[in-house]
């Protein structure tokens, strides 16, 4: 049985990747990060990792915002997970961003995903045409 | 980016990870500020006050906060050495926005087309200086050698109760003094009266208040002062007491001589170094300081921001010097145009910004209008040609302190944006009429 296949602008996205194998995950052309409340990585895929340069075991369960991906933690990006879990809200936000893949300034986009109800949060990361 | 992607590299891998952790922001750029290479804190760091989204330019990146780094970077005449080295940039004044208020950024020159920076988030560390330099001027005004001091006493409304031989050595004045407010020692327009409460209300809370600024003698002389206010012990009213009754005491001091020391200090920390005017971190500062004390001692406080009208045409036309002396000759005007007690600020490339405590939004559009119509009818002047040049001014009234300053300054701005849309060298205030708030020049909207 197959499933409409998973794109960076899904909708319900949250959802579709909790069910997700590690190896699904893997196949998926858009970087995904995994965390928890505690902001802790579950999940890192290999696209993120490849870009990234580190391997999963190098990111997993280390704090997101401060140990993995520093550039994050301002009010664009850790801010709004904060905001949405002390309002018990759903964040579904796209924004453009740059990260810093193997210190090159990236153009990407970000998805912020979060549900009042779920164990996961996510941020998914698209690369930008130049 | 087609980079190989052999196994990884346990090595290389720890020293990205170095460097993806390294708890300060490092950039790599070219000498026009093109980023080369930077890590992630550098990017947390810098994406807030990105205005496009990207971080392509590390000078276009700071431009809103720190206009002044292209200039440098282009002044700099070594050929390789730090172009500069600790600059405090002030972003914001804080307030409902988390994140960095005041950055630190070094930026070292490599050769001729590269250079490396430094950035990081020195919110804390500069909070933790002020304290202890309110310490010290505290320090200062109890131990520091002087040679005379005047000790007055106030009563409860801040009036001079008695006059004694020392304020007379100190200032001159003489017993004609008793009954009037301690302002009497303060030059025209360095303090207004809800501030002179302020202090009062101030050492009433810490047991002290301190100031130092310019003082007056008797014969309009000036001299440079520190005042120190304590509330009198066992001033508890008692039945039969009058208003007259002294509550504080007041030493007034001349410290002149360590004065030129102090104020350099001061000044690399709170001046533009273009115009010589305040800067962001002053004007912030000053104004969080205004809004904190109109709490408690309500009353409104006024901000102007200005914007030079088409000044990229300036420039595209007489080149950025042609740019720098129509910034200089504003700030010369404006500058001019202000009470002591009003401060002056430059914020970004050619926006400055003036607060005005204790004033309302009549007074306030009142002068705004008067710097209006005097930068209109005069130019500036650059090789020998004359630039001609018009402001908008945005105006923002906080009532009792009723707002932070990020929220004045924000209300400024939608207030300014209305004068530039309506057609430039206009006033407009906050909050914006229903049709186009801007007046119009001939016809001053002021009551």
């Amino acid at each position: 049985m197959t499933v409409a296949p998973i794109s960076f602008d899904t909708p319900d996205l949250a959802i579709r990747l909790e069910q997700c194998s590690p190896e699904e995950l893997d196949a998926l052309d858009f970087g995904v990060i995994g965390f928890g409340p505690d902001t802790l990585v579950h999940r890192y895929n290999a696209f993120e990792s490849e870009a990234a340069g580190l391997s999963p075991q190098r990111v997993l369960e280390q704090p997101l915002f401060t140990n993995v991906a520093p550039c994050l933690n301002n009010f664009m990006v850790a801010q709004r997970f904060e905001d949405a879990q002390d309002d018990s809200s759903e964040l579904d936000a796209t924004l453009d961003y740059v990260l810093t893949l193997r210190m090159r300034p990236v153009k990407v986009a970000l998805r912020l995903l979060a549900n009042p109800g779920g164990a996961t949060r996510y941020v998914l990361v698209q690369r930008q045409p130049r | 980016m087609s980079r190989d992607s052999a196994a990884p590299n346990e090595e290389y891998e720890a020293l990205i990870q170095f460097l993806y952790l390294a708890p300060v922001g490092l950039v790599q750029a070219g000498i026009d500020g093109q980023i080369a290479m930077m890590n992630p804190i550098a990017a947390q760091l810098l994406m807030p006050l990105s205005r496009d989204g990207s971080l392509d330019n590390l000078f276009i990146a700071l431009e809103g906060v720190a206009p002044e780094l292209r200039c440098l970077a282009e002044r700099h005449d070594q050929p390789a050495g730090k172009i500069c080295d600790g600059l405090h940039v002030h972003l914001n004044a804080g307030g409902a926005k988390r994140g960095p208020q005041i950055l630190s950024l070094t930026l070292l020159k490599l050769d001729a087309s590269r250079m490396m920076a430094v950035i990081s988030d020195i919110t804390e560390q500069v909070r933790r200086e002020r304290r202890l330099r309110q310490n010290e001027a505290w320090l200062n005004a109890i131990l520091t050698g002087v040679t005379d001091y005047a000790l007055v006493s106030l009563d409860l409304q801040g009036r001079i109760c008695e006059w004694n031989p020392s304020i007379g050595r100190v200032t001159g004045f003489g017993a004609d003094i008793e009954g009037q407010p301690y302002a009497i020692f303060y030059p025209d327009d360095a303090i207004t009266p809800e501030h002179q409460q302020d202090r009062l209300r101030e050492a009433d809370a810490n047991g002290w208040a301190l100031d130092e600024g310019r003082r007056l003698r008797a014969d309009g002389s000036t001299f440079w002062g520190s005042a120190l206010i304590a509330p009198l012990p066992d001033r508890e009213p008692l039945p039969g007491d009058d208003d007259a009754t002294p509550a504080y005491c007041l030493i007034l001091r001349d410290i002149g001589d360590g004065r030129a020391q102090r104020e350099r200090r001061r000044d690399a920390a709170y001046t533009d170094h273009l115009t010589g005017l305040a800067n962001r971190r002053a004007l912030f500062e000053a104004a969080q300081l205004e809004l904190d004390r109109s709490r408690v001692n309500p009353r409104p406080t006024a901000l102007l921001v200005i914007d030079a009208d088409h000044f990229k045409a300036i420039n595209d036309r007489h080149g950025h010097p042609g740019g720098d002396a129509v910034l200089r000759h504003l700030a010369g005007i404006l500058g001019d145009s202000f009470r002591e007690v009003d401060l002056v600020a430059r914020i970004g490339g050619e926006e400055f910004a003036v607060l005005l405590p204790s004033t309302g939004l009549a007074r306030a559009n009142t002068v705004a209008e008067r710097l209006r119509a005097s930068v209109a009818a005069s130019a500036a002047s650059f090789d020998d040609n004359r630039i001609d040049y018009a402001v908008s001014i945005g105006v923002a009234v906080a009532s009792d302190g009723g707002a932070s300053v990020d929220l004045l300054l924000k209300h400024a701005d939608a207030a300014l944006y209305t004068a530039k849309r309506a057609g430039r060298n206009r006033v407009a205030s906050w909050p914006l009429a229903p049709q186009a708030d801007a007046h119009q020049p001939e016809n001053p909207d002021v009551p």
